[in-house]
C-alpha cells in the first residue's frame, strides 16, 4: 500500500510538473466544419476585435474533425454541419465531455448546377437518385442529353453524412461521386463541368460583391414531385423548411459553457453575430433553436 | 432441436436478412492505406540488471547502442458503408524468423532450422465488423481481431510505440506466459446499453495469432466498462478457457484458466489521463511438478500498473509516466519485480513523425532468478530509448 502510495505520488508530482510548464492557453481552438469555417473564421475575427483580450483559432477539417477533436479535447468548440451521432455522445462521456450544442446559423443546403444545364427544378428524390448514381443522364429528367457528373464532399464531412441521411435515404453515394476537399472546390468544378452537380451551404453561393457567382445555377427542390419547389436563398421557406434541405448549423463545447467561450456564444447568437450570419449568406437562428440556445447557457 | 442449436438457426437467419438487406445497396468503398513504424535507438544505462549486464567475454554481443525496428504494420481498410467495415493489417518483427528446415551430416542424421533477422510480416487482423448489428450501438465483429483484455487500456495509455500495457507486456517483461494476447481468431460483440454501461463479450480460439488451434476449448472474454459520470469510468473483465487434460500415469486432471481484470480510467481534467490497471490470471495446469504427489500445483500471476500522461502542447507535446508491479508466481516471491517508465512524445513537425525519449527503469527482487550469471539478490536494469514513431 505504502508503495503504490509513493508511486501515485511520484506520479502525480511528475504530471503537475508537466502541467505546470504547460503554456497558460488562453487561445480558444475552435474545428471542424467547412461549410462554416469561413463564417466562424469571420465572426472570430470580428468578436476579436471588439473583444482585444480574446484568441480564437479556427480551423476547417470536416465537421468528424472537430467533434473528435472536442471529444479529445484538442479543441474547445466543434463546429458541426450535422448532429452529432449517439455513438459520438456516449464516447465523449468516456472521455469527460458532455457536451452542449448551440445552433449558431441555418443553412439551405444548396443544389447547383452549371449555367448552361437547361434544368430549373428537382424533387428530393430525384436528386436522391442523382446521387446514389441511378441516373446517369440529365436527359432522364428533362436536360441535355449530357453525362451526369456527381461533385461531393468526403466522408468525414458534415454535409456528406447530412445529405445521405437526409436526401440519399442513408443509401450509399455512387461510387462515380468525386469526392472534393471543400465546398469552394465543389463550385469550381460546378463552373468547369457542364454535366456537373454539386451540393454547398448557401453562403458559398455568393461572390464579393453579393451575388449568386456567374456561370452557376442555383436548383429550387421540392419535397415531393408535384410539390411546390424552393429555392434555398427564400429564407422563409427555409426557417418553414418548406426548403426540404435545411439544417441547422452546430457549435458543440465541453459542458455547460464558461468564460470567454460563453462570450462568444452568447455574441455569435446574438444581435451581433447573427447580422454577420445573414450577411455571409446564411440564416439567423429563431424558434426551437433559439430556445436550445438558452437552455444550453444555463 | 435443442436450445443452443435452435439460437444458432435464428442467428442465421438474422444474419442472412440482414446481409441481404444490405447487398441491395451499391457501396462506393472508403479505403485507407496506412503504416504505422516504432524504431528505437537503445542505450544501456546500467550494466548490473538481467538485460543490461555486461557479459565478461569482450566478443560477445551486447545490445546496448543499438537501432532496432521493434514493428512495423501496414493497415488497409475499407469501409463500405456506415454499417460495414473490413480490416487486414500485417506486423512485421524479427522475432522468430525460421526461414526453413536445413539436412544435416552425410548420410544425414537431422535437421537443424535456418533463420535470419530480417523483419518478416505476419496477419495480425483479418476481420469484418458490423455496426449497429440487429440494433442500433451494437458491433459484431467476426475474424482474427483485437482481443478484449487491454483494448480500453491500451487506447488510454497511447503509447504503445514505447511499451505494450502490463497485461499485453507481461511476458515479454517477466517471461511468464499469461496467454493474453492483443489478437486472436473469434467473434465478439460490443455495445452500448446506456451511455453509462457498456459491454463486450467475445469467443476465441485462444492460442491467439501466434498458434493455431489445438483443443475443442474455446475462450470466452467479457466486460463492463461503467461510466457513472463524464470521464470516470471502471472496467471489469473477465475470460475464462477449459485446458486439455494432463494425463500424469492412471490419473487426468484437467481445469480451466481465468483472468480477472479490473481498470480504473480518469479523464475529467482537459488533457490529463489517469490510469490504474489491476489483473490475475490462474491455471491450474500450468506448473508441473513431477516430484510431487500431486504434481499440478496451483498458483497465480498477478500485477498492477498505474500510468498517467499529460498534454502540454496541443498536437505538440506530452509527457508520460507509468510503474508496473510484477508478481509472475505466487509461489515463488523472489521473481517479483517493477518497471518504471517516464518520457516525452514531441511532434515538431506533424503528428505522423514523434519523438519519444523515455527512459525504463526495472528492479528485481532477485536479479538470479531472471539470469543465473547474477547474484542473489536485488538488481536494477536501466535504459534510455529514443523512440521514433511513424504513422503515415
Amino acid at each position: 500500500m505504502k508503495k503504490i502510495l509513493t508511486t501515485v505520488l511520484v506520479l502525480a508530482g511528475l504530471l503537475a510538473g508537466a502541467a505546470s510548464a504547460a503554456p497558460a492557453g488562453k487561445m480558444i481552438q475552435v474545428k471542424g466544419s467547412d461549410t462554416m469555417v469561413n463564417l466562424v473564421q469571420i465572426l472570430a475575427e470580428e468578436y476579436m476585435t471588439q473583444n482585444p483580450g480574446a484568441a480564437l483559432a479556427v480551423l476547417g477539417g470536416g465537421s468528424g474533425t472537430g467533434i473528435s477533436g472536442l471529444i479529445n479535447q484538442t479543441c474547445d468548440i466543434a463546429n458541426s454541419s450535422r448532429e452529432w451521432k449517439q455513438k459520438e455522445i456516449d464516447q465523449a462521456w468516456e472521455k469527460g465531455v458532455s457536451p452542449r450544442f448551440f445552433v449558431v446559423a441555418v443553412d439551405g443546403l444548396s443544389i447547383i448546377v452549371n449555367e448552361k444545364n437547361a434544368l430549373e427544378k428537382l424533387t428530393m428524390a430525384q436528386v436522391g437518385a442523382l446521387y446514389r448514381g441511378e441516373i446517369k443522364n440529365w436527359k432522364v429528367l428533362g436536360g441535355p442529353d449530357r453525362a451526369v457528373s456527381l461533385y461531393g464532399r468526403q466522408s468525414n464531412s458534415g454535409t456528406y453524412t447530412f445529405m445521405q441521411e437526409h436526401v440519399l435515404g442513408n443509401k450509399n453515394y455512387s461510387t462515380d461521386m468525386k469526392e472534393m476537399n471543400g465546398n469552394a472546390q465543389i463550385i469550381e468544378s460546378v463552373l468547369q463541368d457542364e454535366g456537373a452537380v454539386g451540393y454547398v451551404g448557401v453562403g458559398y453561393l455568393f461572390d464579393k460583391d453579393g451575388k449568386i457567382r456567374p456561370g452557376l445555377k442555383l436548383l429550387n427542390i421540392s419535397k415531393e414531385p408535384n410539390g411546390q419547389a424552393y429555392s434555398p436563398l427564400d429564407k422563409e421557406a427555409v426557417d418553414t423548411k418548406k426548403y426540404p434541405i435545411s439544417r441547422p448549423l452546430y457549435q458543440a463545447v465541453k459542458g455547460k459553457p464558461g468564460g470567454e467561450i460563453a462570450k462568444f456564444l452568447m455574441w455569435v447568437t446574438g444581435p451581433e453575430g447573427q447580422k454577420i450570419v445573414e450577411r455571409e449568406g446564411f440564416y439567423t437562428v429563431s424558434g426551437d433553436y433559439k430556445a436550445l440556445n438558452e437552455k444550453n447557457f444555463k | 432441436m435443442k436450445t443452443g442449436q435452435k439460437l444458432v438457426v435464428v442467428l442465421v437467419l438474422a444474419l442472412t436478412a440482414s446481409a441481404a438487406l444490405m447487398a441491395q445497396t451499391a457501396t462506393p468503398p472508403a479505403q485507407t492505406f496506412s503504416a504505422t513504424v516504432y524504431l528505437d535507438y537503445r542505450y544501456f544505462l546500467s550494466s548490473a540488471g538481467p538485460i543490461t549486464l555486461k557479459p565478461t567475454d569482450p566478443t560477445a554481443a551486447y545490445l546496448s547502442n543499438q537501432f532496432v525496428f521493434r514493428r512495423a504494420y501496414f493497415t488497409y481498410e475499407n469501409k463500405v458503408n456506415d454499417n460495414l467495415k473490413f480490416r487486414f493489417r500485417l506486423d512485421a518483427d524479427n522475432t522468430a524468423n525460421v526461414t526453413g528446415v536445413a539436412l544435416t551430416g552425410t548420410p544425414v542424421s537431422g535437421t537443424t532450422l535456418t533463420k535470419d533477422d530480417k523483419l518478416r510480416p505476419y496477419m495480425k487482423h483479418l476481420y469484418f465488423e458490423w455496426s449497429n448489428f440487429l440494433i442500433t450501438n451494437q458491433t459484431l465483429t467476426v475474424g482474427m481481431e483485437e482481443t478484449l483484455t487491454f483494448k480500453l487500456a491500451e487506447d488510454r495509455w497511447n503509447y504503445r510505440s514505447v511499451a505494450k500495457t502490463l497485461t499485453d507486456g507481461y511476458k515479454d517483461i517477466t517471461g511468464e506466459e499469461i496467454d493474453a494476447t492483443s489478437a486472436d481468431i473469434g467473434a465478439s460483440l460490443k455495445g452500448t446499453i446506456i451511455k453509462q454501461l457498456r459491454y463486450g463479450i467475445q469467443v476465441v480460439n485462444g492460442g491467439g495469432y501466434t498458434h493455431l488451434e489445438t483443443d475443442k476449448y474455446k475462450k470466452i472474454e467479457g466486460y463492463l466498462h461503467v461510466v457513472p459520470v463524464a470521464g470516470l469510468s471502471f472496467f471489469g473483465y473477465m475470460d475464462s478457457e477449459a485446458q486439455q487434460p494432463k494425463t500424469v500415469g492412471t490419473t487426468v486432471y484437467s481445469g480451466t484458466a481465468y483472468t480477472y481484470k479490473l481498470d480504473a480510467y480518469f479523464e475529467m481534467v482537459k488533457g490529463l489521463v489517469l490510469v490504474g490497471e489491476w489483473f490475475k490470471y490462474t491455471n491450474p495446469l500450468k506448473l508441473y511438478r513431477p516430484t510431487l504427489t500431486d504434481p499440478y500445483v496451483e498458483y497465480c500471476v498477478s500485477g498492477w500498473s498505474i500510468f498517467g500522461r499529460y498534454n502540454l502542447i496541443p498536437d505538440k507535446l506530452n509527457a508520460f509516466a507509468r510503474y508496473d508491479s510484477y508478481a509472475p508466481n505466487s509461489l515463488v516471491t523472489a521473481k517479483d519485480m517493477t518497471l518504471a517508465i517516464v518520457g516525452l512524445d514531441w511532434a515538431p513537425l506533424h503528428t505522423s513523425l514523434k519523438f519519444q525519449p523515455n527512459v525504463w527503469f526495472a528492479s528485481y527482487k532477485d536479479g538470479s532468478q531472471y539470469k543465473s550469471s547474477l547474484p542473489v539478490g536485488k538488481a536494477t536494469d536501466t535504459i534510455f530509448y529514443m523512440t521514433f514513431f511513424l504513422s503515415f
